[in-house]
């Protein structure tokens, strides 16, 4: 897709999720630098998603369309739903799920990385 | 008034407090990526694999039920948790062994192909943790 943004989605992606899992080792609930941090990778993510969708819509062929674009809506959706899972009941597992949600969101931006490349080669 | 019961240490514990949240979770990203994956599926190719598509469809909805079954709170929830785990551990060693030994129905296209080799084998390994956390959770224990 966009070579540099995904490289900085998955080195996000995995400090969202070890500073998670720090947070959860350190019998600490989910503050505020885990709000800051999800928000850079849901800023990062959002780029790559309306970048990805102008050039599907402007010409860009893929053999999947479909089921890049709704990979496309899932990588953004995750980290908020997390974020608000995970600060709702204010314990140490909140990390882990924020965690959790970074490391399902890194794949699915693997996905759409295959998905991408099956349609150029 | 109390229930007659109501001894605090007997009272089944919420299944979607303290480290049930981090199940939830997983539970939720598979109820979403399954059932988004077999609708995608579904709609677009269905006559190529009608059994593996449907099966995917199942798979999501399975996940789906038990994610609502563990973050709800009330004893219907919990059955209904243990329904969808229980369908899952046997959908997954089913479907799991059938794939190893004939590929054929089966592309490997749903979760539960190969016992979720596809999915880092979390799919076989996660209705475990959910009975366990389900047994820890319940007044019995």
């Amino acid at each position: 897709m966009i070579g540099v943004l995904e490289v900085v989605a998955y080195v996000v992606a995995a400090a969202v999720a070890l500073y998670g899992l720090f947070t959860t080792i350190r019998n600490r609930p989910p503050d505020r630098t885990h709000r800051i941090a999800v928000g850079v990778f849901e800023a990062v993510l959002v780029v790559q998603a309306v970048v990805a969708a102008v050039r599907v819509f402007t010409g860009v062929q893929l053999p999947e369309q479909s089921t890049f674009l709704i990979y496309l809506l899932v990588s953004v959706c995750v980290m908020p739903i997390a974020l608000q899972f995970a600060t709702a009941e204010p314990t140490r597992w909140g990390g882990t799920v924020i965690a959790v949600g970074a490391i399902g969101t890194g794949v699915a931006v693997w996905r759409l990385h295959d998905l991408w490349v099956a349609g150029h080669g | 008034m109390a229930e007659p019961t109501g001894a605090p240490g007997r009272q089944p514990r919420a299944t979607s407090s303290g480290p049930g949240r981090v199940l939830i979770a997983v539970y939720a990203i598979f109820a979403l990526s399954a059932t988004a994956r077999a609708g995608v599926q579904i709609a677009t190719k269905f006559s190529e694999a009608p059994v593996a598509y449907l099966l995917s469809g199942l798979a999501g909805v399975v996940y789906v039920l038990a994610t609502i079954g563990l973050a709800g709170r009330s004893p219907g929830h919990r059955r209904l948790a243990w329904g969808a785990v229980v369908f899952e551990l046997v959908g997954v060693l089913v479907v799991g062994t059938l794939t190893v030994f004939d590929t054929g129905d089966f592309p490997d296209d749903t979760v539960w192909s190969v016992y979720g080799r596809g999915y880092g084998f979390i799919p076989l390994v996660l209705p475990f943790i959910g009975l366990w956390w389900l047994r820890r959770t319940s007044s019995k224990g």
